[in-house]
């Protein structure tokens, strides 16, 4: 209790893993976003290349996703609310692997724009298996961290306050001693 | 702490101990739940405002696309009379996909709309896309040059003919000839576009072209714009092309 930073010595391996997940799955969103970020113009394209999104949705989604990228990688990575981004995660990997999905059955052969460009692509059909393949991974690694709860070095654990531990037995023979208010 | 007189002794009192220990813990961990919920909404509330001020700022930055009248480019090709009810400026790259789209959905339609004095349409072609190899650039260099040799009416046909026939972003891009040989098909001599097409005659006037087009705040290709505003309304640019040719019908 007496040091802050023994609350980010808690955890075991599993803890190391979600540390890794989270840098993975954060570093992937960060990129992904930033490259986007300063085009608004062509993120919006890239929605609507999809044909999914109702016209007035296709703007606003343009304008949301680089930024909220952004924002989920970065908490991921710092491990700030993990388990509020992980879920945001994996929302948006979802709704990434059913539009891959979704394109590749209709026959739409479209970059996919993930990480900028999107539009038309006449190479697409051959990126689609790879592209849903690693959205699943992410996906994985999103739920995994959901599930887990803390990991290591993560910012969460200097912002929560941890449970308070069981009282231990010494504590119990000092109540009978009657040392407690 | 003493023993007061007529307090529990013995076990009993151990007891009261261990309850009134149970409901501090209790206590503590409402509090503790409580100051994390605390702190989880102010920090979550502030991630939450940072999503939301970039998305005003990047929005914001995408409103200020400035109406620019219909004939007030010198590198526009304006089709239809001056003075009709409509306009619409379309900027464009001669490589971009979804330009093609457009034009394919949209381009018969704007022709005949115009054709009947019900729209005046100025294209814009710009060259935005040289990342991909030089068919942006050279394709609006043979545009301008037809236009200049051929006059407006060649140059409408050599633009429908580049967009009926668009190469593929990624390539493979076709060369100075082909640009001569469909500009012949569009009506225009030889002689007279050749030079301008293999020499790029009007390189220049293709930058200017694209920097008025970035300085009039477009940001992409296809921009349309209708009676000043921009246009885009439709889930794909199939849908865009239709509902354009609706709202000016």
């Amino acid at each position: 209790m007496a040091h802050p930073l023994s609350a980010l010595r808690r955890g075991s391996a599993p803890g190391w893993l979600g540390l890794g997940a989270r840098l993975v799955v954060g570093g992937v969103m960060i990129a992904a976003g930033l490259i986007k970020l300063p085009d608004p113009a062509a993120s919006i394209e890239a929605v609507r290349a999809f044909e999914l999104v109702p016209a007035s949705l296709v703007e606003p989604i343009g304008y949301l996703l680089p930024p909220l990228e952004v924002v989920v990688g970065m908490a991921l990575v710092v491990g700030l609310m993990t388990r509020g981004a992980a879920v945001i995660s994996a929302v948006l990997l979802v709704a990434f692997t059913i539009g891959i999905a979704s394109a590749w059955a209709r026959g739409l052969e479209i970059d996919c724009g993930c990480f900028g460009d999107g539009g038309a692509d006449p190479d697409a059909a051959s990126q689609y298996p790879w592209e849903i393949a690693r959205d699943v991974g992410l996906l994985a690694l999103s739920v995994f961290l959901v599930r887990l709860r803390s990991s290591r070095l993560a910012l969460d654990s200097l912002l929560f306050r941890p449970p308070i531990a069981p009282v231990p037995t010494a504590a119990l023979d000092d109540l009978n001693e009657g040392s407690l208010p | 702490m003493s023993n007061k007189p007529g307090a529990p002794k013995g076990p009993a009192k151990v007891r009261a101990k261990e309850q009134r220990a149970a409901e501090l813990r209790a206590e503590a961990e409402r509090k503790r739940r409580a100051e994390n919920l605390k702190r989880g909404a102010i920090v979550g509330g502030l991630l939450v405002l940072v999503v939301v001020a970039a998305i005003f700022i990047s929005s914001r930055s995408g409103e200020d696309l400035v109406a620019s009248d219909v004939g007030s480019s010198d590198y526009g090709l304006v089709v239809g009379e001056p003075g009709a009810p409509r306009e619409v400026v379309i900027y464009e790259d001669f490589l971009c996909p979804i330009c093609g789209v457009l034009e394919e959905g949209a381009g018969e339609g704007l022709a005949a709309a115009a054709a009947a004095g019900t729209v005046v349409v100025d294209y814009r072609p710009i060259a935005i896309l040289n990342r991909f190899g030089p068919y942006s650039t050279d394709s609006l260099n043979a545009f301008l040059v037809v236009q200049q040799e051929a006059g407006d009416e060649v140059a409408k046909e050599f633009h429908d003919l580049l967009f009926a026939d668009q190469p593929s972003e990624d390539g493979p891009f076709p060369d100075d000839d082909w640009l001569v040989e469909k500009a012949v098909e569009a009506g225009a001599e030889e002689a007279a576009v050749r030079p301008g097409i293999e020499g790029g005659s009007r390189m220049a006037d293709v930058e200017a072209a694209t920097q008025e087009a970035e300085d009039a705040g477009v940001q992409g290709t296809p921009t349309v714009v209708l009676d000043g505003e921009a246009f885009r309304d439709g889930k794909s640019w199939d849908e865009i092309a239709e509902n354009l040719l609706e709202e000016i019908s």
